[in-house]
């Protein structure tokens, strides 16, 4: 299978969807160790991507809707989310740089060029409870797994998932959550589960 | 859910931006939707100073915007950094020729935002230099500042460069005399009630009738430690112990001492603290020659106080002693 733009298109309503059915939750998680407003970021998030899909023109491509989505999600005012997720979608563009369609090597291109680019403003690693517990193994499934589309975004979402399950048992490193130290073990991190969320709302857009 | 005087939450900040640029027309005016901008701006021949931080905090930070402080305020939502894209605006609004000193206070969004903002300037040719405000005790040693938080000791900053500003020093002078500031400042945060946020409604802290919070942040984040209800001077002597020994001020020195209310505390409990922080003071050789009692960088309506010191000699006071003002806080020229 390959993916052309109006499945690109498709992907970031489901995302939006996505996120759109956990706006509680996540400002419900947000409030244990936080200021309980990563709802409110994150719904503010899901209006831009859901603009960007009914938007786009015929004659942006894949880079530039990404980039310039990027660009929109980091100007949400809304604290760490923003230059965070927007890093991550802006990564997505450069890793689909040139291409107009996408095969199984540009999705995996998709997620490295997001990782590539959010490492530029974080040094967060697995285990201290971040959304890279969920984004870093994601690209790594993205990279290694031979599924062919579209069962690769299923692979990239179970890895996701399971990050995010994991980032339960890690102590808070970054952000507000850290001064809270031990305490937020058992809680799985908010930034974490919104990015499953987002991951899977691909995923189910094309696994339909 | 506490009752607040608000109207759709979605609104909250554009509507308390508008609010402060209506009550101080002379002053200051809200440009793009979200920079409170000293009107005096325009004609500054001098360094120029830019801040960046969620609303919330009021009257910090963005009442603290006028001549003699901040030229330019970047807001974002409540206790939320704004984007890289408005604050990039704040410092292009603010080139003047003579460079900008940004001050950013150390909390994740914040920085993060800052570091793209510098990124973007840097690209564009903006002679700017970032100083960092990272002074609270609780949650790290002072030399892991990394971790440590930007409490009130941003306000005292903003005068300290805007003093050196209105001298006429240049970029680096102001930078490194700013630098020099926050290198030597030191807040602590005590809390009695907890608050709700206002577009949520959610609790930002809780705390039983009986116990205090040593250490909490500002937006309901949490960390240092809960230890029953103690009096008001017997309050400031376990604070100000902690921040003389975390400085290591000694006798002979010359302070700052701010007592910060963080929205619920009377000021007739913040005054009482004051007394009770000068006669620890003094009873150690340490001299407050600048101070401020008032509510500064509030958490809505939250219980308690920051306490902040921070070092000064005769150049720093010459620095504070300049005119300046703002909404939140005016000094009037000496008279000669």
């Amino acid at each position: 299978m390959v993916l052309m733009k109006r499945d690109f298109l498709n992907m970031l309503i489901g995302a939006s969807d996505a996120l759109d059915e956990k706006i509680d939750e996540f400002s419900e998680i947000d409030s244990k160790f936080g200021d309980g407003d990563h709802g409110v970021t994150i719904g503010r998030i899901s209006k831009v991507i859901r603009a960007k899909a009914e938007n786009s023109s015929d004659d942006e491509t894949l880079s530039e809707m990404f980039e310039t989505l990027g660009r929109d999600i980091m100007n949400v005012n809304g604290g760490s989310a923003g230059p965070l997720y927007g890093s991550i979608f802006e990564g997505f563009g450069e890793g689909l740089a040139g291409m107009n369609k996408a095969d199984e090597a540009a999705i995996k291109s998709m997620f490295a060029g997001a990782l590539d680019n959010i490492s530029l403003i974080s040094n967060a690693k697995v285990g201290e409870k971040t959304l890279m517990d969920t984004l870093i193994p994601a690209c790594e499934k993205a990279k290694s797994s031979s599924s062919p589309l579209p069962q690769l975004l299923e692979d990239i979402t179970d890895a996701a998932l399971q990050g995010a399950e994991y980032s339960k048992q890690c102590q808070a490193k970054f952000g507000r959550a850290r001064f809270h130290k031990e305490a937020t073990i058992g809680t799985m991190d908010a930034g974490a589960y919104s990015l499953y969320c987002l991951i899977s709302g691909f995923s189910s857009a094309i696994n339909k | 859910m506490m009752k607040k005087f608000i109207n759709d939450p979605s609104n909250l900040t554009q509507e308390l931006l508008e609010g402060l640029a209506l009550a101080n027309k002379d002053i200051v005016e809200l440009v793009r939707g979200n920079l409170i901008v000293n009107k005096k701006l325009k004609d500054a021949d001098r360094v120029t100073v830019v801040t960046l931080g969620g609303t919330g905090h009021e009257p910090a930070l963005q009442g603290f915007v006028g001549e003699g402080m901040a030229d330019v305020a970047a807001c974002g939502d409540i206790f939320a950094a704004p984007g890289p894209e408005s604050c990039f605006e704040a410092l292009k609004l603010a080139d003047k020729g003579k460079g900008i000193v940004f001050i950013v206070l150390n909390h994740a969004g914040d920085m993060l935002t800052a570091n793209l903002t510098m990124k973007a300037a840097k690209k564009e040719g903006i002679n700017v230099i970032k100083v960092v405000t990272q002074e609270d005790i609780t949650t790290a040693p002072r030399d892991d500042a990394n971790n440590r938080r930007g409490f009130v000791g941003c306000i005292p900053a903003f005068k300290i460069a805007g003093g050196a500003a209105a001298q006429g020093k240049s970029l680096e002078e102001v930078a490194a005399i700013t630098q020099k500031f926050v290198d030597n400042m030191g807040a602590i945060s005590v809390s009695l009630t907890g608050a709700t946020h206002p577009v949520t409604g959610g609790d930002l802290a809780v705390l039983d009738e009986n116990e205090m919070g040593v250490g909490m942040g500002q937006h309901g984040e949490g960390g240092g430690y809960k230890i029953p209800m103690k009096t008001a001077d017997e309050t400031v002597a376990l604070l100000m112990g902690e921040l003389v020994k975390d400085l290591s001020i000694k006798s002979g020195e010359k302070l700052m001492c701010v007592v910060n209310g963080c929205g619920a505390t009377t000021l007739m409990e913040l005054l009482i603290s004051y007394r009770a922080a000068v006669k620890y003071l003094e009873a150690r050789g340490i001299e407050v020659v600048a101070n401020i009692v008032n509510e500064l960088l509030t958490v809505q309506e939250t219980g308690g106080y920051q306490l902040f010191i921070a070092r000064m000699d005769d150049e720093l006071l010459s620095y504070w002693s300049e005119p300046c003002d703002t909404p939140y806080f005016k000094r009037l020229p000496t008279m000669k």
